[in-house]
């Protein structure tokens, strides 16, 4: 790696030291292709090199998994993306259901266009950069062909790393998606009755009938020496719950047979208001890789047992510190 | 306590630094851990010296347009020159004491406290030679090869197959436009996409990992693998990002060993909790 072939590299254009109307060259193209719901023709250029192996292919594998996935017949071919800033002037938690699909739907646009059938070891990421009431959603991975599976519309987008993909695979549960369930509802006890979202309404939460309520009594704070259920509040809250992981499941019926290893975040926050009892905001989103699998499949793999000297510092019960590809960020000094 | 006599002569030997003064087989320093040690040793390597390179640099400023996205090619490169620089040292040293390549290169980027311009980056990586002196583990154009792979991680690449050729990486610092006041009016009340953002940010991606790429074409890589995107602002504007590229590109070794050859890992589950 040479600086002078890196600028050289630049200067062919592929890279830095553009002028200003190449630039805005460059701006329009993703402009259109963003609306029309395309690929700008610098990046079909990219993925048709990457795809028929004129360019170096690039994956965000580890070592052992490149190994292992090259040895299953899963080929890595480049890396690919989608993104999606959105401002949520309605509503946060519709607006990152919403946020997610996009960039979702954009992953798989590019995974399409290189050839792969499937994406794995998508990782969701975000620019923090405080613009209003917006963020920044994106998917990264690694786009593979996988050489038993035939040529996908749809390529499989998989949060999983390639190594536990192959071990999915081999095991015959196929990874299919990301699904997706949010929901948000207020609880206002100065009006006595659960307000729900509007747009938030398809997740089946339903209107949940409250007798007339104070906003004490929902916090338990009129009675402050009693141990007591707080039984509006925890209707409330699980009712968004219900409703999140309800979304979710219609999302995966869409695609699969099941979920796994799905994240969540749930918030329940108090809202002060002037001249009126404060209200409650609950928002809850669930995130999955659906998997494909019929029941009672055996599992083809051999485990076994091993009792660790190392007792509780083994390796096996913690995570592995950060290896080398994770620069954790300075202090000072910020990300690599 | 033993007898020093216990110890092998060789050993002790080394232990006192006898065969350190210009000898090739002398001390040798490492950040390897213990379980790296023995797999590079494993793979048929073995550790020389530490390679160490850095470089402070002063970084100019470069202002986008508010309303405008745009790259700032002046901190690009930049940011770009002075890794390249650290990175060079870093190889500069492993040449001078006859490494074949560096393995677990580590690249950081700190901020010196009296001026906020003045950035130190700093390479450091373990350099190995083969064992048996192999001629065929070079980088490109016959300089030590250089990756961030941790000594497991290179043990299981050669058992792949492959090795590595060289660090490449692609950086692109970019300025993203402020959204004008109409426009955010307009978005008041209702969910929509922010294309001026999802723009600059696919824009930044897409150049930082073309230039990586780049690099890997030029060493005549088959493919780069342990590849991340990095975000980070080095005290600049708060919409100004940059995006570093950054993966070891790989090459088969021809003829030697195949993907094949990589053993099926034994799954095992800890009893002990």
């Amino acid at each position: 790696m040479s600086l002078l072939s890196n600028l050289l590299g630049m200067a062919r254009g592929s890279g830095a030291a553009r002028d200003s109307e190449q630039s805005a060259q460059r701006m329009a193209e993703w402009d259109q292709a963003l609306q029309s719901g395309r690929l700008p023709s610098f990046v079909e250029a990219r993925l048709a090199a990457a795809a028929a192996g004129k360019v170096p292919w690039v994956a965000t594998m580890s070592a052992a998994e490149f190994g292992l996935a090259r040895g299953k017949g899963v080929r890595p071919l480049a890396m690919v993306s989608g993104t999606c800033w959105l401002h949520y002037g309605y509503s946060w938690t519709r607006g990152h259901a919403e946020g997610w699909r996009t960039a979702l739907a954009r992953l798989q646009h590019e995974a399409r266009a290189v050839g792969a059938n499937a994406v794995v070891d998508v990782k969701m990421r975000t620019v923090r950069l405080a613009v209003g009431e917006s963020m920044d959603f994106t998917l990264l991975g690694t786009a593979v062909r996988i050489d038993r599976m035939p040529e996908a519309t749809h390529p499989i987008v998989a949060t999983v790393p390639a190594l536990e993909f192959v071990r999915l695979i081999e095991a015959g549960i196929t990874p299919v998606g990301i699904a997706l369930g949010a929901q948000y509802q207020f609880l206002d006890p100065g009006v006595g009755m659960l307000m729900q979202s509007i747009l938030g309404g398809s997740g089946g939460g339903g209107r949940i009938a409250m007798t007339s309520s104070s906003a004490a009594r929902v916090q338990g704070s009129s009675r402050p020496f009693t141990n007591a259920v707080l039984p509006e509040l925890s209707q409330f809250w699980e009712g968004i719950r219900r409703a999140a992981v309800a979304e979710l499941l219609r999302d995966v019926q869409r695609q699969g047979t099941g979920v796994l290893a799905h994240t969540q975040l749930g918030q329940l926050f108090r809202v002060e208001q002037n001249n009126s009892p404060p209200r409650f905001l609950g928002r809850h989103i669930v995130i999955g890789t659906v998997v494909n699998t019929r029941r009672a499949i055996p599992v083809p793999h051999e485990i076994r047992a091993a009792l660790d000297m190392r007792g509780t510092a083994s390796p096996l019960s913690h995570s592995p510190p950060a290896g080398r590809h994770a620069y954790p960020a300075n202090e000072q000094g910020g990300a690599i | 306590m033993s007898d020093v006599t216990d110890i092998p002569v060789h050993a002790v030997e080394r232990l006192r630094g006898l065969r350190g003064d210009g000898h090739p087989e002398g001390i040798f320093t490492s950040d390897f851990s213990v379980n790296e040690f023995l797999l590079v040793r494993k793979a048929g390597f073995e550790p020389i010296g530490l390679c160490i390179g850095s470089c402070i640099y002063h970084v100019g400023i470069q202002y986008g347009s508010w309303s405008k996205n745009q790259e700032l090619e002046s901190l690009s490169q930049a940011m770009y020159e002075a890794r390249e620089l650290a990175m060079a040292r870093m190889r500069e040293e492993a040449a001078g004491m006859a490494a074949d390549g560096i393995v677990g290169v580590e690249l950081t980027v700190k901020r010196l406290e009296w001026d906020q311009h003045i950035l130190e980056f700093m390479a450091i990586g373990t350099g190995v030679v083969h064992a048996k002196g192999h001629p065929g583990y070079k980088g490109p154009q016959g300089q030590p090869f250089t990756s961030d792979l941790s000594g497991q991680d290179f043990w299981t690449l050669l058992q792949a197959g492959y090795r590595p050729l060289e660090m490449v990486m692609g950086s692109c610092v970019y300025h993203v436009a402020h959204q004008g006041m109409l426009r955010s009016l307009g978005n008041v009340g209702r969910n929509a996409e922010l294309t001026n953002f999802s723009q600059a940010l696919y824009d930044a991606r897409e150049i930082a990992m073309e230039r990586m790429q780049n690099e890997a074409t030029e060493a005549g890589a088959e493919g780069v693998v342990g590849v991340d995107l990095h975000e980070g602002s080095h005290n600049w504007q708060p919409h100004v990002i940059e995006f570093f590229a950054v993966g070891t590109a790989v090459t088969p070794i021809a003829g030697e060993r195949d993907g094949s050859a990589l053993p099926d890992p034994q799954l095992v589950l800890s009893v002990n909790s």
